[in-house]
């Protein structure tokens, strides 16, 4: 998107620029629709490998994992649920302004998407403190005596290992976000013809949302 | 000449897909409810098919979120491609491992491939800490056996 140096047909206008190996303008964002569409399905296989962790080891101990799964705190997880969820819808709504030109709402939009981002580190702050004051921790440090089975310490190998890389996610997604909000106060130019910026970011976004749709009844409920 | 097929397709693609704000909102809801139903069917904890259950409310959610949130359903072709292609490796890459552990029988298990004949592989670690479930600690407790913890 920005590699290029030239805009091509030296239009006036300077945003957006078309790179010259691309056909027109559509090509060039289907080509960068495509590309993050195929960094997602590499994110995807990367959390996969984490649910293999989860369901081989669940298989092998069933007893530890419900017991473990209870112990956690049900409350603060629903409510980082629904904290997500609507996170995402307000990404989902800053491409729609972007679409329609509204710079203004477009940076309220991710604004708001931050706040809630830096509310679910909070609440998971919150549950990382309380797992280190009670001792719930992986392998060998796991120093919990309310629940003693072979095979709890690995449920939070498993909690932590997921959880964790799925906060650096959210840390990611928080500055990949920033940077469009950024844009959208200071140069003002996302329109109908240029929004990829917002929409990638959005995207990756959703994918945080996604993987925690699924950590979570994984993780707090079964 | 498929450069310029591409550009038409992609416009007509582009052509449908702005659409109000409503929809997100909709799809925001919908969202919620499946989430007070996966929370309310999950506290129930329904034997052998809760985890069928949550799994099935999460992939719903999940399509919602890849279909709407991430205009997924506006798109055809390569994207579309690429992401069916991405689910059916992670089926699987699920299905392969855990249909290999569910047919093991232990006694075609040479020793130390279960997790019971494992020593502890933390280096510093002595042999006993972590093994059942972490109830012996460093401090004097080793000789005893993990089951009862101390008050």
């Amino acid at each position: 998107m920005q590699s290029s140096s030239h805009a091509a047909g030296g239009a006036a206008l300077p945003v957006p620029r078309l790179a010259g190996h691309f056909a027109s303008l559509e090509v060039q964002n289907h080509a960068a629709r495509l590309g993050m569409w195929l960094f997602l399905a590499t994110e995807i296989l990367l959390f996969a490998g984490l649910f293999i962790c989860y369901g081989v080891y669940r298989f092998l101990f069933p007893e530890a994992w419900a017991a473990a799964s209870r112990s956690l705190d049900l409350t603060l997880g629903t409510i980082n649920t629904v904290v997500l969820i609507t996170s995402s819808l307000t990404a989902a709504l800053a491409v729609h302004y972007a679409k329609e030109g509204k710079n203004k709402m477009v940076a309220v939009q991710i604004a708001l998407t931050l706040v809630m981002a830096v509310g679910f580190l909070v609440i998971k702050y919150f549950e990382y403190h309380h797992k280190f004051e009670i001792g719930t921790l992986p392998g060998r440090f796991y120093s919990y005596e309310g629940i003693q089975l072979p095979g709890v310490p690995l449920y939070f190998t498993v909690y932590f290992c997921s959880t964790a890389l799925h906060g650096l996610h959210v840390v990611i997604g928080m500055v990949v976000l920033a940077f469009s909000m950024v844009r959208a106060l200071k140069k003002a130019d996302f329109g109908p013809n240029n929004y990829t910026m917002v929409e990638l970011g959005s995207m990756y976004w959703h994918l945080v949302d996604l993987v925690w749709i699924f950590l979570f009844p994984m993780l707090y409920l079964v | 000449m498929g450069i310029a097929n591409e550009s038409r397709e992609e416009e007509q693609n582009m052509r449908e897909e702005h659409h109000g704000a409503g929809r997100y909102w909709l799809i925001w809801g919908l969202l919620l409810v499946l989430t007070v139903v996966t929370v309310l069917t999950g506290r129930i904890h329904i034997p052998t098919w809760g985890l069928v259950l949550a799994l099935v409310i999460a992939s719903t959610k999940g399509t919602l979120v890849l279909l709407y949130f991430m205009h997924l359903i506006d798109h055809r072709g390569a994207n579309r491609l690429v992401f069916a292609v991405s689910i059916l490796f992670v089926l699987l890459m699920l299905a392969i491992p855990l249909v290999d552990l569910g047919t093991r029988y232990r006694g075609a298990t040479p020793p130390g491939s279960t997790y019971s004949d494992l020593q502890a592989l933390d280096i510093g670690a002595d042999a006993q800490e972590g093994r059942y479930g972490g109830a012996i600690r460093k401090e004097g407790k080793m000789g005893e056996e993990s089951g009862a913890p101390k008050q």
